[in-house]
């Protein structure tokens, strides 16, 4: 027997017996349930000027608080980019800082547990560790959980994918009552920019099959897959060059700013601007707004911008 | 003699000193968590004889220590090394244990070792060494057997084990345990540890410690060593009550009590002897008069010279040093095995590995695997970099810290970091940018040192090598998404070269917090 033999056999007899929610979520991807939260006053929240932790605050003030998105008792999972082994100051990972601070309020407002993973480039226990990200979710009294085998991701179906049909999703996204997604803003080689939609890279197994199958237009249909409730780019520190790992310091520029949308094309418009670039010379940005993922017009959108 | 009470406790000593020893080395070999620091278990495997020798010939450091503590421990005691710091020797005492608890009448009544064998195989095995050839040595050197019957066997046992942990605690929703992914060794590996569990168990079974007075090279050498030890087991006439119980309890064979001889160079020094005397009959006494060694059998100079031909043949075929000129073709660059950092070279990394496997076990992105021929027969089992598994991580030096023949070396990352495993080949026609005329950037987003770096290509972006920069660590390759051939791969260096380092320029000003937000 093989081990993924062994693994679903594992699975199968685990929901057999009734003990198993993690089986048993399994066998039923419930896809696009992303919790409908009530009217919020702004399209998109820009801040600058503070630190990670304060400007999220000051964020989601204005958005209304924590509680907008997280009822008592959920079960929240925070998606930061954990790709590298490197040290915070080379930003090839989210801000620690900000997790700790996003983990923390999910609790002030009732969250029955916070669970935080990815999908990692570079070995998973030295980028949860050297990233600075172990440790932050640690002090907010967090869950870090591993991502590091085929075994945590089950196949869901993406109905509004044009390349790309199916994927493997980590079993916490299909469990999740509360999914925050908090990517960094970096350059990128393949994908120009990664920002809130490429980060959902680390939440599926087979990257691979995106990279062969136009690697944009994949980006593009997995954003159709399942919305995060919240998204949350960490732009405080920001690799301007040689991303998405970067080769030395000299790579980052600070820019101390944050940006807070429930749309990731708006978002990812947002950032696109702010590292400066057009948001439509990036091809995934286009295929998301034409496949109606969300709206990258910004003009037309109302923007809270805070100055600290 | 009043010692005699105490001398009892010998083999309460040798039975704890070699249980702890035991754990301690196979724990480090399954430590599949790597919770254990090497710091603790380190000295263990550096008193590991083989190795030690080995790290001798070149880099004395520590390896002096424990080359001289083992052969002054036996010149002064006997082979004891074989029953205290063996994790061999004390596996085979478990199958004797198992045997004699099962079969109640088992024993191994006294039988003179097969030192013309014993001895010239010995020699031949140290022959391969010195003309460069770890073949033998490898199929038959304790210390790394028992490294791969860990790897090989229990250590994926305790990676199913623990994934089915797993996935029962993941049903109560704790998250502490992670799963493993399951990445190796391959079926010769683990064939050639079945077939030697089979063996040692089988030989111990019928004749005790018959593997470390006939095959063992370890034991060979201790054993010539051991006939000129100042302490020597002795059977003594005046107290001897001629029982035969020392030769009932021997695991050596080498007591021979109807004539009341002890053979030191065959005892393996358990002390189970003194242990069951119900006299105090068995004496461990210091003895000035020196063994008289018998003199050499002339013949075995000709079967040695014989042998030593046969095997330089052998090596000599084996070893084709194909390096004239760069590979291009990637098969021909996959069929040569790349050497872990440290390793300096080719030649130098098979010269000195014994295939223990420890750094198989400890690398963190288990790139490091088993080899089976690749580096020629004379390397056989000794471990490879393998990029369809994982890439070696940009700010690792673990296999370098535990490797304790030295076929590793220790390097600070910052050492580590500027060695030259290989160098890319980048196949344009085979990549996706070009068939699929679509982005693609997973080699340039995995490479450390941007020696792959994305630049426009049309409305595209292609990879650009600049193989100077090149730290041959296979991330490329890895990411790299085509099939069924990689369109980015690495071709090994046959000696380790330097990259460069990239100079630091920084082309925007560090701080950039925009005055106004540009939406």
């Amino acid at each position: 027997m093989d081990r993924r033999t062994f693994l679903k056999n594992g699975i199968g007899f685990s929901t057999l017996v009734g003990t198993g929610t993690a089986g048993l979520s399994a066998l039923i991807p419930h896809g696009l349930c992303a919790q409908q939260s009530q009217s919020l006053p702004y399209d998109l929240i820009a801040i600058k000027g503070g630190e990670p932790d304060v400007m999220f605050t000051k964020g989601m003030e204005a958005l209304g608080g924590i509680g907008k998105f997280v009822k008592s008792g959920q079960r929240v999972v925070v998606k930061p980019n954990i790709g590298w082994d490197v040290s915070p100051a080379r930003a090839g990972n989210t801000n620690p800082s900000l997790v700790t601070e996003i983990i923390k309020q999910c609790y002030s407002a009732g969250a029955k547990e916070v669970l935080v993973f990815d999908n990692t480039c570079d070995n998973w226990t030295r980028c949860y560790k050297n990233s600075g990200i172990e440790a932050a979710v640690k002090l907010a009294g967090g869950k870090i959980v591993p991502g590091n085998t085929e075994g945590y991701y089950h196949p869901v179906t993406i109905s509004g994918g044009r390349n790309l049909k199916d994927a493997k999703v980590h079993e916490l996204i299909l469990e999740a009552d509360v999914f925050i997604n908090v990517p960094i803003l970096k350059s990128h080689g393949g994908a120009q920019l990664t920002m809130s939609m490429k980060n959902l890279m680390g939440i599926v197994w087979d990257r691979g099959t995106w990279h062969r199958n136009d690697l944009h237009q994949c980006i593009a249909d997995f954003a159709t897959y399942r919305k995060p409730d919240l998204n949350i780019l960490d732009a405080y520190s920001v690799m301007k060059t040689n991303g998405p790992r970067g080769v030395s310091e000299d790579d980052v520029v600070t820019m101390k700013s944050l940006l807070i949308s429930t749309d990731m094309v708006t978002i990812d418009a947002a950032g696109a601007k702010l590292f400066g670039i057009d948001p439509y010379d990036i091809r995934h940005i286009r295929l998301a707004e034409e496949q109606k993922v969300g709206t990258a017009a910004l003009g037309n959108l109302s923007i809270k911008r805070i100055s600290l | 003699m009043a010692a005699f009470p105490t001398l009892r406790s010998l083999r309460t000593l040798r039975i704890i000193v070699s249980s702890l020893t035991v754990v301690a080395v196979a724990a480090v070999f399954i430590d599949i968590h790597h919770l254990i620091p090497f710091s603790l278990s380190s000295n263990l495997i550096a008193i590991q004889f083989a190795p030690a020798v080995l790290k001798y010939f070149f880099a004395a450091g520590s390896a002096v220590v424990a080359v001289l503590f083992v052969v002054l421990l036996t010149l002064s005691y006997g082979r004891v090394y074989c029953s205290h710091l063996c994790p061999l020797g004390t596996l085979q005492d478990i199958f004797i244990w198992i045997g004699k608890k099962k079969y109640t009448h088992r024993k191994f009544p006294y039988k003179k070792a097969n030192y013309r064998f014993f001895y010239a195989f010995t020699a031949l095995i140290i022959l391969g060494i010195v003309s460069g050839s770890l073949v033998l040595f490898n199929l038959f050197e304790p210390y790394s057997n028992f490294g791969r019957l860990m790897t090989s066997l229990v250590r994926p046992l305790m990676i199913l084990f623990n994934n089915t942990a797993v996935i029962i605690l993941s049903a109560t929703n704790s998250f502490g345990l992670a799963r493993i992914p399951l990445t190796g060794p391959d079926h010769w590996n683990i064939l050639f540890a079945l077939v030697f569990l089979s063996g040692i168990a089988g030989l111990s079974l019928w004749r005790g410690r018959l593997f470390c007075n006939l095959l063992c090279p370890v034991g060979g050498v201790l054993s010539v060593l051991s006939r000129f030890s100042l302490f020597k087991i002795e059977i003594r006439n005046d107290t001897c009550i001629d029982c035969g119980l020392c030769e009932r309890v021997c695991r050596a064979q080498c007591i021979n009590s109807r004539e009341h001889t002890v053979d030191m160079a065959a005892c393996v020094g358990c002390f189970d002897c003194i242990g069951s005397c119900p006299e105090e009959g068995m004496g461990y006494a210091f003895q000035r008069r020196n063994f008289s060694v018998k003199k050499e059998d002339p013949s075995r100079r000709r079967v040695l010279l014989s042998i030593s031909t046969a095997l330089a043949a052998t090596t000599g075929f084996t070893n084709t040093e194909d390096t004239s000129s760069a590979v291009i073709a990637y098969r021909a660059a996959k069929k040569q095995p790349i050497v872990p950092p440290g390793g300096r070279s080719r030649e130098h990394f098979s010269q000195y590995c014994t295939a223990c496997h420890l750094c198989v076990t400890v690398c963190p992105t288990q790139v490091l695997q088993p080899s089976v021929i690749e580096y020629g027969l004379s390397g056989i089992f000794q471990p490879k970099m393998d990029y369809t598994i994982n890439y070696c991580n940009y700010d690792c030096v673990e296999c370098g810290e535990v490797c304790p023949t030295g076929a590793i070396l220790l390097m600070v990352p910052q050492e580590k970091k500027l060695v030259q495993l290989g160098k890319v080949t980048f196949v344009k026609e085979d990549c996706i940018v070009e068939t699929k005329k679509k982005d693609c950037g997973a080699c340039d987003e995995h490479c450390p040192t941007k020696a792959v770096k994305m630049v426009p290509y049309g409305k595209l972006r292609l990879p650009e090598i600049q193989n100077e920069y090149c730290v041959g660590c296979g991330a490329c390759e890895h990411a790299c998404p085509t099939t069924p051939r990689k369109a980015i791969y690495v071709t090994p260096n046959a000696v380790h070269a330097t990259a460069k380092v990239r100079e630091s320029k920084r082309k925007e000003p560090h701080e950039a917090t925009p005055e106004e937000f540009p939406f």
